[in-house]
């Protein structure tokens, strides 16, 4: 297998350095191997500079992807709003007239977008070129008997013409990955419904949030699984603000899937960061102790 | 009762071409010219279910209506699009209302019309190429996980991209 390029956008490296170590980690285990790519800059984000302009949001997406050109390498990224701008670059950019506008703006810093880097998203790698059964190995601490809802999110499938990843009514990509941790994905009744976080305004994301939030609670679910670290903040951050504004108890830790990965090949529960979060996931102690021995 | 009357000039709607001319110059700004008003992306619109200003149908009408005036200003509705893309799902005619709802507010943008929070965002990638701050904190958090410290973004060269070519005619669909 080649290896990939890794593009870790901004939020990750910067305010969630525990999930670039949960990838860092896991993927070699999975026998995926990365390589960074220099120079990279923010995707650019798929909410607000390209609000401002999508002619320089494309320039700055396309320049990104002529790293891993220069590779010869795809590219995957670890966060949905970065596969989000770079797949859509990567699909406009088929357009020969725009695609010779952005070269025109390429061409003042040396630099020439040929198309040649696919885009992925990490799910995507773990589905078709390792495999859930290479995930299930991997495993030295299953998560047995862990009730676990999903977020999908709405970037890792919409729009899915260009994001080709699964079927955007009825995906199993993230369940599939959820079981081979040896935990019970549980599906809950707003399951497809965005978090809202580039919604600028106060009441929509509130009470949205309050809809996922309360069917999640009433499928009993230890956690929220997520893989985009926007939806993970708007969750964290979120359910606080739910819990105050309709007086109802939330607890829900979100977490991140590579931690849980992580997690379960054995990095001790303490080295992953977890104590950062406002909604810690404390209930995966209790695998901790099981009698697996655990290395690291 | 009203006694029915032959229609006259001032029933003519009078479509703001201008505008839409200048959205149609927007990267799939031009994508509502498709739409036959349907509704298909309604039902499933987050922001529609939970907000009674906000309906991306009628928001295709208006650019339809060329009624730029009522979407282009302060506090316009359209930031109150989660840009989830279900309606881009939906719609029968591939018109995706979200991609005209961001070329809209690229208009507002022309107009240096932005939320507060939008445009710190913006001004933040501008400065640094990201949109999330750096601080000596990041690198010592990045340390306990082993990984390097962050290395800045050439910006020379991102800066070099952000300015429009004198002759760039920005009107790809
Ligand atoms: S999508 Fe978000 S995290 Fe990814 S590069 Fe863009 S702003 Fe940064
Ligand atoms: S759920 Fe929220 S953060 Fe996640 S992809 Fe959708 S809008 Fe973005
Ligand atoms: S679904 Fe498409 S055609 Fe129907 S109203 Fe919406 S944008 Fe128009
Ligand atoms: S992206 Fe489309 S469906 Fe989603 S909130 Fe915006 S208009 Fe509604």
């Amino acid at each position: 297998m080649k290896p990939f390029a890794f593009f870790p956008g901004c939020l990750i490296p910067v305010r969630y350095p525990a999930m670039e170590f949960a990838i860092r980690q896991t993927l070699p285990k999975l026998g995926i191997e990365i390589v960074d790519l220099e120079g990279a800059s923010c995707c650019p984000d798929p909410i607000y500079f390209k609000s401002k302009d999508k002619l320089s949001w494309l320039s700055v997406a396309a320049r990104n992807l002529t790293l891993a050109e220069d590779l010869g390498l795809d590219v995957f990224t670890n966060c949905s709003g970065c596969t989000a701008t770079l797949s859509e670059a990567y699909h406009l950019l088929k357009d020969d007239e725009l695609r010779d506008k952005i070269n025109k703006r390429l061409k003042r810093i040396g630099r020439k977008y040929k198309g040649t880097s696919r885009v992925r998203h990490v799910a995507t790698l773990v589905r078709d070129e390792a495999g859930y059964d290479a995930v299930r190995e991997s495993v030295v601490r299953p998560l047995d008997g862990m009730k676990m809802a999903i977020h999908y999110g709405c970037h890792l499938l919409k729009p899915s013409k260009i994001m080709n990843v699964d079927d955007p009514n009825n995906p199993e990509v993230l369940e599939k990955m959820v079981e081979a941790l040896g935990a019970t994905p549980v599906r809950h009744r707003n399951w497809y419904l965005c978090c809202g976080k580039a919604c600028q305004h106060e009441a929509i994301p509130l009470n949205m949030m309050h809809a996922l939030l309360s069917t999640v609670k009433d499928v009993e679910a230890e956690i929220l699984c997520l893989i985009c670290p926007t939806c993970f903040s708007q969750f964290d951050h979120g359910q606080m603000k739910v819990t105050k504004h309709f007086n109802e108890d939330y607890h829900i830790p979100p977490v991140y899937y590579f931690q849980l990965l992580a997690f379960a090949q054995g990095i001790p529960y303490e080295k992953l960061g977890f104590e950062r979060q406002r909604y810690k996931p404390e209930s995966l102690q209790r695998f901790a102790t099981s009698s697996v021995h655990v290395e690291g | 009762m009203a006694k029915a009357r032959k229609p006259n000039s001032d029933d003519v709607v009078r479509v703001d071409f201008d505008f839409r001319r200048q959205l149609a110059k927007k990267v799939e700004g031009n994508l509502a010219s498709f739409c036959y008003q349907c509704g298909a992306c309604v039902g499933d619109c987050p922001a529609a279910t939970y907000s009674d200003e906000f309906n991306p149908r009628e928001i295709m009408l208006k650019v339809l209506y060329g009624l730029g005036e009522e979407l282009l200003v302060e506090d316009s509705v359209l930031w109150q699009c989660t840009n989830c893309y279900n309606c881009a799902e939906r719609c029968p005619q591939d018109v995706k209302p979200v991609e005209v709802i961001i070329s809209l507010k690229n208009m507002l943008a022309d107009l240096n019309i932005y939320p507060p929070t939008v445009e710190k965002i913006i001004g933040t990638f501008e400065k640094t190429g990201r949109t999330t701050p750096l601080s000596p904190a990041v690198d010592r958090q990045r340390e306990r996980f082993g990984l390097p410290p962050m290395k800045p973004v050439p910006m020379d060269e991102i800066s070099k991209l952000l300015e429009p070519a004198p002759d760039e005619e920005d009107d790809s669909e």
